[in-house]
Parts: C-alpha cells; sequence; structure tokens
C-alpha cells in the first residue's frame, strides 16, 4: 500500500486512541484507568516509533538503544517504589 | 568488652568478615608476588611461544575452569558473609518491646528517646515532656539536649531532623541513623556498662557539620538507699531534669 | 615568528583531530588533578592535628566538595578519554571518530565547566555540601549561595560535553572497525571504553535530569527535593541511581589499560580475556540495580536492605575474575617490570585491597556502623586512586613513547612508583583504622584519640604528593630531551604500535586487515610485524610539534565552531547562575539576563556556522560494523542519543510518580489542569508528526512544493502548541497555582517545561529546515537532513503522548 496512505491511517489510529483516553475515565475505575491509559500511551508510542521513525523497517538491531534506555530507567522507578512503599512519612514534628 | 549489644553483634561480624578477608588477601596477594618473583625476566628466560607479536591476534588463552572455581569460591565465602549479615540485620531492625522503668511514684518511663537533628546540634525529647524552642545555636546547653539513658535497658531512638539531611552516630555502640526530614528512622540498643559516650553527626550538613558533637550518658538504675556519695543514677536524674 | 605563534593558537584551538584532541584532554586533566591535588593536601594539613586552624570549618567544606568534585568528573574520566580519543582509533584502525567536531566540542564544554567550577571560588563561595549534594542542606533555604549554582552549570555542561563523547565513541567503535575486526578480537582497552560509554550514556541523563532539577528548586523555588514528603529521598535515589555506574564509569577505563599492558610486559597473552570482558559487561548491568547500597540507612525496610546487600555482594564477582586473571596472566611469563607494568601491577593490588573492602559495605548490618566514616573513604580512595589513578598513570607511561616519540627515564620511573605506592599506603591504610571518624569534619578534638593516625596520614599524603612530581618532571624533560622511543618499544601486538611514533595526522596510510587466522595485515604503513620498518625507519621526533606532518589535510580538519559554541554554552550557564537574589521572599534567583542574551546569540551562531560549514570526514566503506551494518553514522548517532534522552525523560517522569506517591493528597483530574487544553496539544502534536513523515516523503518523491507546505505545517504546528502551553502557562502563574498546588505544580512545570524546550528546538531546527527547502534542498536525493529531524521530532512527540495522560487525566 502506498506509504503516504499508511501514515494517515497510523494519524488515524493515534487519533482515536487519544478520544478513547480522554472519554474514558467515565467508564471504568481509577485503577484500572491509570493502567489501560499507560497501555493505550505505550501503544501510541510503539506506533510512531515503528512506522514514523521507521524502526520497523530498519536493522533490530537499531531499537536496542531505546530498549535498553525503557529498561534501566523503568529500573529506577521500580527499585524506587518497592523503597517507597515501606516508607512512612511523618510531615510536621512530632 | 561490651559496651553495647549492637557493639559486640558488630564486633562479631566485623571479625568475621576480616578473618576471610585476610585469608583472601594472603592467597591471592601470595600467588601474586609468587608469580611476579618467579616469572620475572633474567637473562636465562626466553620469549613464550605465544608472546604478543605485531601482525598476530593473541592466541587465545585460558580456561573456564578457572571462571568456575573463582566463582564458586567465591559464592561461597560471600554467601557466609550474606549470611551473617542478614542475621545481624533482622536484630537491628527488629524493634523491642518498651520498658517499664518506674520514676519514684510520679511516672514510668518506657525507654525510647525521640532525637532531632538541627543545625548543628542535636535534641532529645522524652515521651511525654515538650523542649523549650531554641533557634539555631550551634552549641546546646540546654537540658533538651541532654540524653541519659538507663543501663541495661533496651533504648529505641526515634531519629528525625528539623532540617536537612543529618546522621545520627553513637560512637561507642556501633550503631547510627539518617536523620533527615519528614521522615523517622527507629534504632535501638542495650548499653553494657555506666559511662559517657560519644555522639557525633556522619553527613555533611553544614558549617557546623564537625561541631555537632555531644555525649550520651549511660546510668545505672538507683540503688534502694541514697546518700550523698551515691553515682548519678537514672530516676534520680530523670526525676530532677526531665519530670521538674 | 608571530605567524607561527597564530598558526599553533589557530591548530589548538580549532583542532577536530582524534589525537590532538587526546593530548589536550590529557593535559588539562592532569593540571585538574594538580589542583585537586593541593586541596587535598591542604585538608591533610588541617587534618593532621586535632583542633587545628590551617583552614576554618567553611573553606574546609568548600575544599573537600571541589577535591570531590574535580577528581570524579574532571580528572578520572578526562584522562581515560583522553587516552581513548587517541588511541582507540589506532587500535580499531579508524582514521578518527565518527563525528571529529562533535568532538572537539566535547573537549571545549569540559575545559569551561572546568572554569566555570573554579570560577565558584571567586564568586562568595564554591560549593560546600560534598560532592553527593544532598538535600535539603542544597535548597537555597540552606545554602543561599551562588556557588551551589555554578556547580549546577558547571555540571550540566560537563555532562553535555560526555554525551557527546558517548555517542561519537559508540558509532566510531561500532561502525568504523578495520576489517576482519570483529568485537570479540578487540582488546581489553577498547572494550573497557565500550562498556564505558555504554554506563556513560544510560546514566548520566539520569545526573542532568537530578541537577537541573536542583537547579530549579534554587533558582525558581520549586519543591523536588526541598519538600518534606520524601525530598531527601528523591535526590538520594536519582543521584545514587547515577552515582554508582559513575564510579564503575571512572574505573573501567584503567581495567582495560592495565588489561592491555600487564600482557605486553609479560609477553603473555591476557588470561581467558573472553570471560574478562564478559565479566566487565556482568559488572557494568549490575552496577544499575546496586545503588541502594549508598541508602542502606534511610529507613527503607529490612527486604530492600537486604535486596541491595546481595546485588552488591553480586557485583562483586565479575571482578574476582578480572583480578584473577590478570594474575593468572603472569604464569610462565617473561615479566619485564618497566614503569607501566609497575604500575598497573600496583594497581591490581591496590584495587584487591579497595575491592575487599567494598564487601565490608556491601553488608548492610555492617553498614549501620560504617556509614559516614573514614572507612567509606578508605575504601573508594583505594578504588579509585589505588586502582584507577595508578592504572591511568601506567598508560601515561605506556603510551608516551607512541605520543611523543620519545622515551622517558626509566629509573625516575621506578622511583616514582615506588615512592607512589609506600606514600599511597601511608596515607589511605589508617583511614581503615579511623572507621569511627566521621566524614568531611573540618577538625576534630584530641580526646577521641584520632591524632595519630590522622598525623601519619597526612605524612603519606604528601610523600604520595610529592613524588607526582616526579612524574611530571620525567615527563617534561624527557618530551624535550629524552632518546628517540620508535615505533614499538614494548613489542606490542595491538595496532597504534604499529604507527611511527608520534603517528602521522593521517594515521595509517591504508587501514589495516585482519583474517580469518588471525594474522593482521598493515599494507604499505610503516612499522611491520617484526618491528622493523621500511623506508622512513624511526622517525626523529622534533620537540616542536607532537605529531609532526601535519598537512594541508590537517588544516582541513580544522573548525572554529566547536570552541565557539562552548563557550556560548558558557556564557548562557553563567548567566543562569551567577544572577543574585531577587529578594528574600520567595527565594529564588534572578537570573543575569545580559550573559543568557549573549550566550543565546552566540549560540545561535556557531549553530549556523557548524550546520553550514563544509567539513568532510574519511568515511572507508570496507569496516567492521556488526550490528549496525546497514545504519548509517549520523541516524546511529541520532538513535544512540534518543536513547540517553529516554533515561532523562524517564528519570523526570520517575521524580513526579516519586512525588506523587509520596505527596498526600493530589488533585482529581481536570481540577488544576485543564484537559481540554492537553487534548488540544495532543491533536496539534499528533498532526505536527504528520506533516513531518509528510515532508520527508515529499522530500524523497522530489517534490518541493509538498515539501515547503509540510515542513510550513510542521512549524506552525510546534508553534500552535506552545502557544497553547504558553497560553496554559500564564493562567496557572497568576492563578497562583504554586501557592495552592505546590507540588503538582512543580512537576507539571518542570516536566512539560523541558518537554516544551525540546520542542523549541524542534522549531528551531525546523525553521532552518524550511529556510532551505525553499532554496531547493532535500529534494535531490539529500532528504536524509529530513529524516534525521523526523527521528528527533518524532521522539519529542513520543514522550508528549505519556506526559498528556499522566498529567492531565489521571
Amino acid at each position: 500500500m502506498n506509504t503516504n496512505y499508511l501514515y494517515l491511517i497510523i494519524f488515524a489510529i493515534l487519533i482515536g486512541e487519544t478520544d478513547i483516553e480522554v472519554n474514558l475515565s467515565s467508564i471504568i475505575s481509577s485503577t484500572t484507568y491509570v493502567t489501560v491509559l499507560l497501555g493505550i500511551a505505550a501503544t501510541k508510542a510503539i506506533l510512531i516509533a515503528m512506522y514514523y521513525q521507521h524502526l520497523k523497517y530498519e536493522p533490530r538491531s537499531l531499537s536496542v538503544w531505546i530498549i535498553l534506555g525503557i529498561v534501566i530507567a523503568s529500573l529506577l522507578m521500580s527499585l524506587s517504589f518497592v523503597q517507597l512503599s515501606y516508607h512512612s512519612f511523618h510531615y510536621g514534628s512530632s | 568488652m561490651a559496651i553495647a549489644n549492637m557493639q559486640v553483634q558488630f564486633d562479631d561480624l566485623f571479625w568475621l568478615f576480616t578473618y576471610l578477608a585476610a585469608l583472601v588477601a594472603v592467597v591471592v596477594f601470595g600467588l601474586m608476588v609468587y608469580f611476579i618473583i618467579k616469572y620475572r625476566e633474567n637473562p636465562n628466560s626466553h620469549e613464550p611461544d605465544d608472546a604478543p607479536i605485531l601482525g598476530r591476534l593473541p592466541i587465545p588463552r585460558g580456561h573456564a575452569r578457572s571462571v568456575i572455581i573463582t566463582v564458586s569460591l567465591s559464592t561461597i565465602i560471600l554467601g557466609v558473609l550474606v549470611i551473617g549479615s542478614f542475621g545481624s540485620i533482622d536484630s537491628i531492625l527488629s524493634t523491642p518491646p518498651p520498658c517499664n522503668i518506674p520514676i519514684y511514684n510520679y511516672t514510668t518511663y518506657n525507654c525510647s528517646v525521640l532525637v532531632t537533628g538541627h543545625r548543628f546540634y542535636w535534641e532529645f525529647t522524652y515521651p511525654g515532656y515538650t523542649n523549650n524552642s531554641v533557634t539555631g545555636q550551634p552549641a546546646c546547653h540546654e537540658a533538651k539536649c541532654l540524653f541519659v539513658i538507663p543501663v541495661g535497658y533496651d533504648i529505641r531512638l526515634n531519629v528525625t531532623s528539623a532540617d536537612v539531611f543529618h546522621n545520627f552516630g553513637v560512637i561507642a555502640f556501633k550503631v547510627k541513623a539518617d536523620a533527615y526530614p519528614g521522615h523517622i528512622n527507629n534504632i535501638w540498643f542495650n548499653a553494657g556498662a555506666p559511662g559517657n559516650y560519644t555522639i557525633q553527626c556522619y553527613e555533611l550538613c553544614g558549617v557546623g557539620h564537625a561541631t555537632m558533637v555531644t555525649t550520651l550518658e549511660a546510668m545505672p538504675l538507683c540503688p534502694a538507699t541514697i546518700t550523698l556519695t551515691t553515682r548519678p543514677c537514672f530516676e534520680q536524674w530523670y526525676n530532677s531534669t526531665i519530670v521538674h | 615568528m608571530a605567524e607561527r605563534l597564530v598558526a599553533t593558537a589557530k591548530r589548538w584551538l580549532y583542532t577536530t583531530n582524534h589525537k590532538d584532541i587526546g593530548i589536550l584532554y590529557i593535559i588539562t586533566s592532569l593540571f585538574f588533578f594538580v589542583a585537586a591535588g593541593l586541596l587535598a593536601l591542604t585538608m591533610r594539613s588541617q587534618l593532621s592535628v586535632p583542633n587545628n586552624t590551617v583552614l576554618n570549618d567553611e573553606i574546609f567544606n568548600q575544599f573537600v566538595t571541589v577535591h570531590g568534585l574535580l577528581m570524579i568528573f574532571w580528572v578520572l574520566s578526562p584522562f581515560a578519554f583522553g587516552f581513548a580519543n587517541y588511541i582507540i582509533p589506532l587500535q580499531i584502525g579508524a582514521r578518527d571518530l565518527a563525528f571529529p567536531r562533535l568532538n572537539a566540542m566535547s573537549y571545549w564544554f569540559y575545559l569551561f565547566s572546568g572554569v566555570m567550577i573554579i570560577l565558584s571560588f571567586f564568586f562568595g563561595a564554591a560549593p560546600d555540601l560534598g560532592w553527593t549534594f544532598y538535600s535539603p542542606q542544597t535548597s537555597f533555604e540552606f545554602a543561599p549561595t551562588i556557588g551551589l549554582n555554578l556547580g549546577a552549570g558547571a555540571l550540566i555542561l560537563i555532562v553535555v560535553s560526555i554525551t557527546m563523547s558517548s555517542v561519537n565513541f559508540l558509532v566510531t567503535m561500532f561502525k568504523m572497525r578495520a576489517p576482519g575486526l570483529k568485537l570479540s578480537r578487540m582488546s581489553l582497552f577498547p572494550w573497557s571504553i565500550l562498556i564505558t560509554i555504554f554506563m556513560m550514556l544510560y546514566a548520566f541523563p539520569s545526573f542532568l535530569a537530578a541537577v537541573l532539577l536542583l537547579y530549579v528548586d534554587r533558582a525558581f523555588g520549586t519543591f523536588y527535593f526541598s519538600s518534606i514528603q520524601g525530598g531527601s529521598l528523591l535526590w538520594d535515589n536519582v543521584f545514587w541511581f547515577f552515582g554508582h555506574p559513575e564510579v564503575y564509569i571512572v574505573l573501567f577505563p584503567a581495567l582495560g589499560i592495565i588489561g592491555d599492558v600487564i600482557p605486553t610486559f609479560a609477553r603473555r597473552p591476557l588470561y581467558g580475556s573472553k570471560y574478562v570482558i564478559g565479566a566487565l559487561v556482568a559488572a557494568a548491568v549490575i552496577s544499575f540495580i546496586v545503588w541502594g547500597h549508598h541508602m542502606f540507612l534511610t529507613g527503607y525496610g529490612v527486604i530492600t536492605d537486604k535486596l541491595y546487600t546481595v546485588t552488591t555482594v553480586a557485583v562483586s564477582l565479575p571482578f574476582d575474575v578480572i583480578v584473577i586473571s590478570l594474575i593468572e596472566t603472569l604464569a610462565m611469563a617473561k615479566l619485564r617490570l618497566k614503569a607501566a607494568a609497575l604500575f598497573t601491577l600496583g594497581a591490581v593490588a591496590l584495587f584487591i585491597i579497595g575491592g575487599i573492602t567494598g564487601v565490608y559495605l556491601a553488608s548492610v548490618a555492617l553498614d549501620y556502623a560504617l556509614r559516614g566514616t573514614y572507612f567509606v573513604v578508605a575504601h573508594f580512595h583505594y578504588i579509585m586512586v589505588g586502582g584507577s589513578i595508578m592504572g591511568l598513570i601506567g598508560g601515561l607511561y605506556y603510551w608516551f613513547p607512541k605520543i611523543t616519540g620519545r622515551m622517558y627515564n626509566e629509573s625516575m620511573a621506578r622511583i616514582h612508583f615506588v615512592f607512589s605506592f609506600i606514600g599511597f599506603n601511608i596515607l589511605y591504610f589508617p583511614m581503615f583504622l579511623l572507621l569511627d571518624m566521621p566524614r568531611r569534619i573540618a577538625t576534630y578534638t584530641p580526646d577521641t584519640g584520632w591524632g595519630l593516625l590522622n598525623f601519619s596520614a597526612t605524612v603519606g599524603g604528601f610523600i604520595f604528593g610529592g613524588a607526582q612530581l616526579l612524574l611530571f618532571y620525567n615527563l617534561y624533560r624527557s618530551l624535550r630531551s629524552g632518546p628517540p622511543s620508535g615505533p614499538n618499544p614494548w613489542n606490542g601486538w595491538t595496532l597504534e604500535w604499529a604507527l611511527p611514533s608520534p603517528p602521522p595526522a593521517h594515521d595509517f596510510d591504508t587501514i589495516p586487515t585482519f583474517s580469518d587466522d588471525g594474522t593482521i595485515h598493515f599494507g604499505s604503513s610503516i612499522g611491520l610485524p617484526n618491528g622493523s620498518s621500511h623506508g622512513d625507519g624511526i622517525t626523529k621526533p622534533d620537540s616542536s610539534s607532537i605529531g609532526h606532518g601535519y598537512s594541508a589535510l590537517h588544516a582541513e580538519g580544522l573548525s572554529p565552531w566547536p570552541i565557539l559554541m562552548a563557550f556560548a554554552a558558557f556564557i548562557f550557564f553563567l548567566g543562569l547562575t551567577i544572577g543574585k537574589p531577587a529578594n528574600p521572599q520567595p527565594v529564588s534567583y534572578q537570573p543575569f539576563w545580559p550573559l543568557i542574551a549573549d550566550g543565546v546569540i552566540l549560540g545561535l551562531i556557531s549553530l549556523l556556522g557548524y550546520s553550514r560549514e563544509r567539513f568532510t570526514v574519511h568515511e572507508d566503506s570496507h569496516v567492521e560494523s556488526w550490528p549496525f551494518r546497514q545504519v548509517p553514522n549520523m541516524k546511529l548517532g541520532i538513535w544512540t542519543f534518543l536513547g540517553a534522552e529516554v533515561i532523562f525523560f524517564g528519570v523526570l517522569i520517575g521524580a513526579y510518580f516519586f512525588v506523587r506517591t509520596a505527596a498526600p493528597t493530589w488533585p482529581t483530574p481536570g481540577t488544576v489542569f485543564e484537559i481540554r487544553n492537553g487534548f488540544a496539544m495532543t491533536l496539534v502534536l499528533l498532526t505536527s508528526s504528520l506533516t513531518a513523515i509528510m515532508a520527508l516523503a515529499s522530500g524523497r518523491a522530489g517534490n518541493r512544493n509538498g515539501l515547503i507546505v509540510s515542513l510550513a505545517g510542521t512549524l506552525a504546528l510546534g508553534v500552535a502548541f506552545l502557544y497553547i502551553k504558553a497560553g496554559e502557562w500564564f493562567t496557572l502563574g497568576s492563578g497562583g497555582v504554586f501557592n495552592s498546588y505546590p507540588l503538582p505544580a512543580t512537576s507539571y512545570f518542570i516536566t512539560t517545561g523541558t518537554h516544551g524546550v525540546h520542542v523549541f528546538a524542534g522549531m528551531c531546527m525546523a525553521v532552518y529546515l524550511l529556510a532551505n527547502a525553499i532554496k531547493g534542498k532535500y529534494v535531490n536525493g539529500d532528504h536524509v537532513t529530513l529524516e534525521h529531524f523526523g527521528l528527533y521530532w518524532h521522539f519529542v512527540d513520543i514522550v508528549w503522548v505519556f506526559l498528556f495522560p499522566l498529567f492531565y487525566l489521571i
């Protein structure tokens, strides 16, 4: 299929997903909402990366940089959160 | 010598580490020195067959066996150290129950103290009593800066800070806690003998960091009858300083 | 005469040659080494006896902070990368780095950042809270000094320098190796550099985010680190997440040098080289999950305590493999104990002690007593000075003949080693015994009993420091009148020894090739396998120019834009950091706008000059480039850079999560930030991605009108995005959002603001592209620039795709 046409389709999907994101909060519970939102954001990101940034057609090795970066950033986030979950914060003087 | 339970525990673990460290060091250094001396260049030594020369990649050398032995032995030694450490940390982090020391007939003391780091002094608050506030003095001579605990009891400290990131350490007891605002850290110890023990700050907190020195005084409980020659004892101090 | 002077100045200021830049790095880092060393000796004098009065507390705190900062950032890594710059292209058979002007820019950013940190002493006070900058003592409330701002500015500059270098070296080492030089065939030094730059690429953006947030906290009164709702812990995490890989970053190049030097002088190959490389990789990977051991006492619970004890203890295992392999290399060897061998073997010995004591500190239980004491100081100095510095000095003696063409005085070098080694141990071993003494205290009282050990340490310090005089004297004298060294005085096998000493400007006449059976062919380059040479023979170096033979080929490589760009950045950050406080309430800094404006103007001029300059890079076609065979260098460079950006934004978003989780309450969606605005901005930015990709398609298809329309559209949409954001910011700001919702405002403004800066930069690029498109460019097969812009722009879009739901919808 014509690449320009493909770009337009991806664009339409992205806009559609954004619409869903904004209108979803009223339908599902808040904790599921966060997960779903992040999931939608992730699919958008993957679509942009694969088709607009052309990663789908590049050698697999190129994606490595980004994937490594994501893994390492998530290490920071996850391990810091393990810490936070054991914390109790005391505000003001006791 | 048992100054405090935490100190004894530290010493034991530290010496375990040191014995093993010395063993490893002797073996590794010994091997290294032996090789250096034995294989040093001398007029009789000839160029090894696989000596690196320009124009050729080095010939691969070495066995996986060496890696396996090194990693296995290290893992065993490290495993011992980790298990010892886990035992100690479980003790350090398990807060003991409160005690119940009657202070004459007025009140009881439950063996906890709130320690608050300031720039640049330590403030001690006993449960149920509030300190008068004093603003930013480099050295504190008020009652709030006195830290006295009874000997032989499990003392629980709640450590925090009123301003910046400090660290509270009783040197001889080998026990420390980070003191930062918005959070309370719990540590405990049991003093083995009466005496004065130095406390210092172990995290750079500003210009007065080196001056955040104070003393922990461990007092025995008072005997049944107190005479003029009786040494300072805990209930008496508590009654006169904290209650009044 | 004046002409010669101008020519020399031009050459050194405008050079882009990797060998020149390597020399610049080495000399500059040695200068900072001496400066930081003098700071240390002054501190040691102060601490030699109790209650001393050499330095007061204020000055001492500044000295200890700047000593740490200089040594870690301005000495250890630059010294190593001086060698990397000079030697790596030679060792892999490349002609230079992939992006020579970027390389020059890295150096000048480094130099100016060093100037900035030294300047801080003259602007009231240097940073004085330790190189670790703990919060909240570094907030404006507790440290209202310009010095910390300058420190932050200098650090930002050097992180930029390092990121540029990381991209450069990664592309070079993956894409420019000689034919037949598979990655597995590289010796240990290039491997250590490769692994180091991976760590740099992924660790430094975290530090950049942390320093940026700290600066913003101080200058604009935001609350990331000053909040009692976890501010201290946030800094602790973000800093040490960078901090631990950083200490491996400053160590690994020295290990690589040791791994090249010992086999050469032992006349035997490195034992188990593939296991050593595997161990280095393993250590690098594990280094990203041990940072909690710097936070053992923060009270994060027993499970996290045990987790970090296990990971930290695990990271010692690869180092065991490396050390044992290095020692086993000596078996059945023919060991020549020249200076380089002495220093590298000494480094191994001292590293062993440092490593063993690291295991003590890995135990959370022992750390409860050892935290913040001189035991820690001793541990890391054994690694960083004993392991790293001694290894790097070994490298200096090793490669001095190659770089200068002259041989140093061996006896003086051996005496240098003996005094260094003995002095080092007298200086640092007593510190292990001072395991009760707090770090960073300016003085102590006599009743502590610490006087004797401190005095001994000071004596050792002066011996060690004094011994370095021998190094400088030896090298200086040998540079002027040392005997010619010849191309391969050590009989090494790595490729740099095949070139004359010093190498000509263009390095190899013909790139060497590696055959399957392991032989290396040098073509017509002089310096053949058996050490003899044709024709020229041993070139006679003259002291007037290291790397003589600079010809028109070299003049072609001169460019003024790197240094101008670095200077522009320097002025810009100076303006951001030296402004005096506006007034005490609210606490904030007033940036010094004249300098900022000058910096921006000069920066734009330099950028323009840089992009328009005709700079040719010789690219050889038959090179090893696994696994990026079909990826052009520039594209690989951009993707590498985007990898770093992922970490940068990841940390910013992570900080937001952290702050939000630690906060007791948070406004519900839609109450503070209008969802409508976020939705509009998302649609605008997504459309701009579409127009950007359409621009590329038009360029590819040769459609000039389509290209111009698409680019103009992208530009318009980007501007629209910024316009909506500006409006939103104005409304929020004038509505007092910082007072009503300090933490949400903080995280929102900073995260979307940083993203906005990226959008703005993209717009500048779009303007430039549009101007060129109107002139008719990009439609005749030269559309690759559009693709590069697109990669960046789509990434910016992707970041917003995450920011929108995170800040507006939850």
